[in-house]
């Protein structure tokens, strides 16, 4: 800010010396070419006024290095925080954000709205700051010098800011369409090339390039409107300081004319004005020059916003440390709903006692996942209560929580990284002999070593180095290394053949094996082994006890087994 | 550059107006100190009637400027955004030619990028090529030969000032591109982190990894703010010390000027036009500089943009076969395959005959190429070696439409749109009748749940189908394979969401409907196909046994051990589904 404030200083001050030593230059000229006064003409002057504008001209380029290293250090680093920033605020954030919301919006923050942010503040913040105390600077200094003539030169002001702004207004306005359109496009193109199996197999390609033509032209329409009335600004304003600038000279010359200055001082004043007049322009065009990109990044930096407003996860700093599971775990009365007007679970009660096994069954829809959800707290209960050893979940600390349970999901997710990155991922300071232990007891051990690099193998959710079957290995391998009292295993749906199915059995034991589990079951023999059966419909729970006692109900569980109904 | 080239034929009046708009703007700028100069000039003579001239030239050149300003902007926007949207369309386009295994190449992350974030970049640069590109150069080399007419004694200075400035850009732009280059690779490593973070935020969470997940992301996001102030840095040194180069030579000048007052007395008026000159020449350069980062950019993305249009689709058609009725007869005549870039071959001297109206299993382990065998029927990917027949033709001359009404694949994972349910379904048929989707839907046992919409047919189908289970989605997909109802229909692995049941249901309603459609069904559990007339079973890529269940459990040892673990574990009660 000093430097700025220093560098406009010396950027006003620069043309008032060219001023001076032009007038000074004149004078000498006239005073030598005047037989009276020869005797007493001297270049003094000049040279004193050209030695000091030299000096701001220099003044001027030191503090401009200093003050671009300051600000492009300042931009990169506030970027980068900003990017960081949000990086972490998304790592607080609760589950049902990202539930709610498309993972490429999110992203499009990274990929283009800092991007924004950046481009503008290396372009525009210093701008902005050295633009207005040049413009303030510039008005103070034309009016010391002479008011006249400053009064002449900012007098179209008014008219200037009134037409800047009606144009600005409808910018702003189709520059707003403009990233909706590009986002819908966006939305489209993702949809349309995700699933471009089934426009190939349906020979849908015509029909979809036709889609795609319509959101095109909409794209097309927004983008030429908003860049057309942010593009017209700057030629507007160039032509407008010109037009200024004959006003001044006009007005400058009809006073040297009519004998107001003089004619050395006149023409003194006539140049140094004109320099005034442009770098009060200046100012004006510089910013009108870069409106567009000051007005995506403030869309960037509302977007930005919004996400900073997301609640965060409540990590309960003061809460109870939970070391280790002695009792069990309960569901008490729980009540549960995504949304407020309608509840999913309606009072479940489900107790778990240490060591026990047990397994939740039901139709599509009963409330299993959301169950599961419950247990470590990616969402919390509506009513009722979640218990870890008698003690509600929310008093307990979130990280001791989660560290105690641990989790084997449906959908098996792999990070880019090495095969031993992704199994030591619970764990990073995990040895190489630990994370060879869990593969073997997760049967993923000799397929490993069958990979060119073993365990060094580069991997990524995307590349087929892994069936589905085995990144699901994966994941219990990663979950046995933390090696957590508490489990929660969503089984897939089987999509995997009989000898991998038979792997992952195995793998399931050894890791349900001395623990205290929840299974969210779909193979029959998940559920026969366990200690307790918990039939979940329709949000309740329906029936409860181990198999024999179940099929002697001769109710739900008994019809779902006779019938072979699949335990979705 | 030949890819926008060949766009910008179709905008010749746009080109043509933004260029002679850009050179009549260019003009403006140049003649406008000259114009000053002749006015201060007849200030210092005192003669009114030439200020009076020079100045209302001067503010016909402001007007001049003006619409000419507004004409380009106008030419220029027009000229970005329809060369980018027509390049949009043609990539889209050829996107839209690729076989499946093009696209696994690129990516559809990747492709989204190019076609958004690459083309974004792609209409900065046309548009700074109509507003600046064209000007530059011609500032520059007007406010050149102009300073030297205003005082030619003093050509050596604005030589000396091109040449030092030249000098540093030279030494500075080849550091420069490979910066830019750093910078988009790390762009794409961070927008993978955040990809793969927000992707597994379950598993993240679940793992307390929050805080090593925020160790990772800020190492590579401090490498990008390394390269963003490396650059940062180089930009602060050259842009003042271009100044300064600029303000030595003005200082020099007037100097000079100055000394030889006397001998050149009317000098003193052309003093700050020729100011005005080498501000305007330091200008030029500086908005050169600022053009040419832009078109490192651009240049990168029209690369990227390159590489899709110039991507050879694996599977081309024949434009010049006629459409015909094919009929469901199948043949796989010695076929061999290996994916792009796969350097063993995942199946290996396939042959079988399939006749119309056969129902045929495909099983085996997972890995042993079933879903990579269905896949060549629809002509996903061709053969390596061998044929691949329907209706007696081989698929490579057989006409893409054709073939699209002949097969109908139903994918592992059920993909929908979002749209309605009838906008999915007509995909597989577009002018199926309200009549033919119900058929549709009750073959794939999904009438029960659409009926229940109150709109039926109509009801949405949201983002990323989030409004429907997974045994709900599969049954659409398989609705939309029959609506059109195929000669061939392929069912991956498309009922196991479904219980035993509805799969059987499934199973009994095709039989009965689609009675002369050939169907292959692949499956985990032998019990699926149980029925089939024929049943190929997959060992490692190899074709390893054919026939009926009876036969298989009679001559083939694999599927022998195959049925008997399964048949033993369901005993066990532990298959049930």
């Amino acid at each position: 800010m000093l430097f700025t404030i220093i560098f406009t200083w010396a950027q006003v001050e620069a043309p008032h010396y060219l001023g001076l030593a032009l007038t000074a230059l004149t004078k000498y000229v006239e005073q030598y070419f005047n037989p009276a006064t020869r005797a007493t003409a001297s270049m003094d002057d000049f040279y004193q006024a050209l030695k000091l504008m030299l000096i701001f001209f220099i003044l001027n380029a030191i503090i401009m290095l200093f003050t671009w290293v300051i600000t492009s250090r300042f931009n990169a680093h506030s970027t980068n925080n900003m990017r960081e920033n949000l990086f972490s605020k998304l790592q607080k954030m609760t589950i049902k954000y990202f539930d709610t919301h498309q993972d490429g919006k999110i992203l499009s923050l990274f990929n283009s709205d800092l991007d924004n942010i950046f481009n503008a503040m290396n372009n525009a913040v210093f701008e902005v700051i050295s633009q207005t105390a040049l413009f303030i600077g510039t008005i103070w200094m034309m009016f010391r010098i002479d008011v006249r003539l400053a009064l002449v030169t900012v007098a179209s002001t008014p008219f200037v800011v009134v037409l800047s702004w009606i144009i600005m207004r409808k910018a702003r306005k189709y520059l707003d369409a403009q990233q909706d359109e590009i986002s819908n496009l966006n939305g489209y193109i993702n949809e349309q090339i995700n699933g471009q199996k089934v426009i190939i197999t349906n020979g849908l390609q015509e029909e979809s390039v036709e889609g795609f033509k319509v959101y095109n032209k909409k794209v097309r329409d927004a983008m030429f409107k908003g860049q057309f009335y942010s593009g017209i600004l700057f030629p507007m304003m160039q032509g407008l300081s010109v037009l200024n600038l004959s006003i001044v000279i006009a007005m400058g010359s009809l006073w040297v004319v009519d004998g107001t200055y003089s004619r050395a001082v006149g023409l003194g004043l006539i140049v140094t004005f004109v320099q005034y007049s442009q770098t009060y322009f200046q100012p004006l065009t510089q910013l009108t020059s870069i409106y567009s990109m000051i007005q995506l990044a403030l869309t960037g930096g509302r977007r930005l916003a919004t996400i900073e407003e997301q609640a965060e996860e409540n990590q309960v700093p003061t809460g109870q440390e939970l070391k280790s599971l002695e009792k069990g775990v309960k569901l008490e009365d729980v009540h549960f709903g995504y949304n407020e007007n309608k509840e999913i679970l309606h009072g479940i009660n489900i107790s778990v006692n240490k060591g026990e096994s047990v397994a939740l069954v039901g139709p599509t829809g009963s409330g299993k996942t959301t169950v599961m959800n419950l247990l470590n707290r990616f969402y919390d209960v509506t009513g009722g209560k979640v218990t870890f050893d008698d003690v509600d979940v929310r008093d307990l600390t979130l990280e001791s929580l989660r560290n105690n349970v641990g989790i084997v999901l449906q959908d098996s997710i792999l990070f880019s990284g090495t095969v031993a990155d992704n199994i030591k991922y619970g764990k990073p300071n995990a040895s190489q002999k630990e994370i060879e232990e869990a593969a073997k007891q997760a049967n993923i051990h000799d397929f490993i070593m069958t990979l060119p690099q073993g365990y060094n193998t580069e991997i990524n959710d995307e590349n087929s180095v892994f069936s589905t079957g085995q990144k699901q290995l994966i994941s219990i391998a990663r979950t046995i290394l933390t090696n957590p009292p508490f489990l929660i295993l969503d089984e897939a749906t089987s999509n995997v053949d009989t000898v991998t199915e038979e792997k992952i059995q195995k793998a399931m034991d050894a890791v349900i094996a001395g623990r205290t589990s929840f299974v969210i079951a779909h193979r029959l023999k998940t559920i026969i082994n366990s200690d307790k059966i918990v039939v979940l419909k329709d949000g309740k729970v329906l029936e409860e006890g181990n198999h024999e006692e179940l099929l002697k109900e001769k109710g739900f569980y008994y019809n779902l087994y006779t019938n072979q109904m699949a335990f979705e | 550059m030949q890819i926008l080239m060949a766009h910008f034929k179709n905008y010749k009046k746009e080109v043509l107006s933004a260029i002679i708009s850009i050179f009549i703007v260019a003009f403006v700028a140049v003649w406008q100190p000259r114009l000053l100069q002749y006015v201060l000039t007849a200030i210092v003579q005192d003669n009114q009637v030439e200020v009076r001239n020079y100045g209302i030239q001067l503010i016909i050149l402001a007007l001049v400027g003006i619409i000419a300003g507004i004409v380009n902007v106008y030419s220029a926007a027009r000229v970005a955004q329809g060369v980018t949207s027509d390049l949009r369309e043609e990539v889209y386009t050829k996107i839209q030619n690729f076989s499946f295994g093009n696209i696994e190449k690129f990516s559809t992350g990747s492709l989204v990028v190019r076609l958004i974030n690459d083309m974004n970049q792609v209409t900065n640069m046309i548009m700074t090529i109509f507003m600046q590109v064209f000007r530059v150069p011609l500032i520059l080399v007007g406010a050149f030969i102009l300073g030297i007419i205003t005082v030619p004694r003093l050509w050596w200075l604005e030589v000396l000032m091109v040449v030092l400035i030249m000098g540093i850009t030279a030494i500075i732009f080849k550091k420069l591109g490979s910066l830019f280059d750093k910078v988009q690779n790390l762009m794409d490593k961070i927008n993978t982190q955040a990809k793969e973070n927000l992707q597994g935020v379950r598993v993240v969470k679940s793992f307390n990894q929050e805080g090593q997940e925020i160790n990772k992301f800020n190492q590579t996001s401090d490498t990008l703010n390394n390269v963003n102030l490396k650059i940062g840095y180089l930009f602060s040194t050259v842009i003042p010390s271009f100044e300064l180069i600029a303000y030595v030579i003005i200082a020099a000048a007037i100097y000079l000027i100055g000394g030889s007052i006397l001998e050149h007395p009317s000098d003193i008026a052309v003093i700050s036009s020729y100011v005005t000159y080498i501000m305007q020449l330091l200008y030029a350069i500086m908005i050169g500089s600022f053009v040419m980062s832009i078109f490192a950019r651009g240049g990168v993305s029209l690369k990227r943009i390159k590489e899709v249009l110039e991507t050879q689709p694996d599977v081309v058609f024949k434009d010049d076969i006629p459409a015909e009725e094919l009929d469901g007869d199948v043949e796989f005549d010695n076929v061999t395959f290996a994916y792009p870039d796969a350097d063993k071959p995942i199946l290996k001297n396939i042959s079988f005959k399939v006749k119309s109206g056969e129902m045929v299993g495909i099983v085996g382990a997972t890995g042993s190429g079933k879903s990579s065998l269905a896949q060549l029927l629809p002509r996903l990917y061709d053969p390596t070696e061998g044929t691949v027949r329907i209706g007696g033709h081989d698929l490579r001359d057989v006409n893409e439409k054709s073939l699209r009404d002949t097969v109908s694949y139903v994918l592992q994972r059920a993909i929908l749109f979002s749209g309605t349910i009838a906008s999915n379904l007509r995909q597989g048929k577009a002018d199926a009748t309200n009549y033919e989707l119900e058929r549709a839907s009750q073959i794939a046992q999904a009438q029960e749940f659409i009926s229940r919409y109150k709109d039926t047919f109509d009801h949405e189908v949201e983002e990323r189908s989030s409004n429907f289970s997974g045994g709900q989605k599969q049954r659409l997909s398989i609705a939309r394979g029959v609506v059109g109802k195929p000669k061939i229909l392929i069912l991956d692995d498309s009922t196991s969401a479904l219980d035993a049941k509805s799969e059987k249901l499934v199973q009994e309603a095709l039989e009965k409907e689609l009675k002369d459609t050939t169907t292959f069904i692949i499956a985990e559990k032998i019990v699926s196909v149980m029925n089939a007339d024929k049943i190929i079973v997959l060992d490692n890529g190899r074709l390893v046994a054919q026939g009926t269940h009876q036969e298989l459990l009679e001559n083939s040892p694999i599927y022998q051990e195959i049925y008997a673990t399964q048949k033993a574990r369901e005993k066990a009660g532990d298959i049930i589904e």
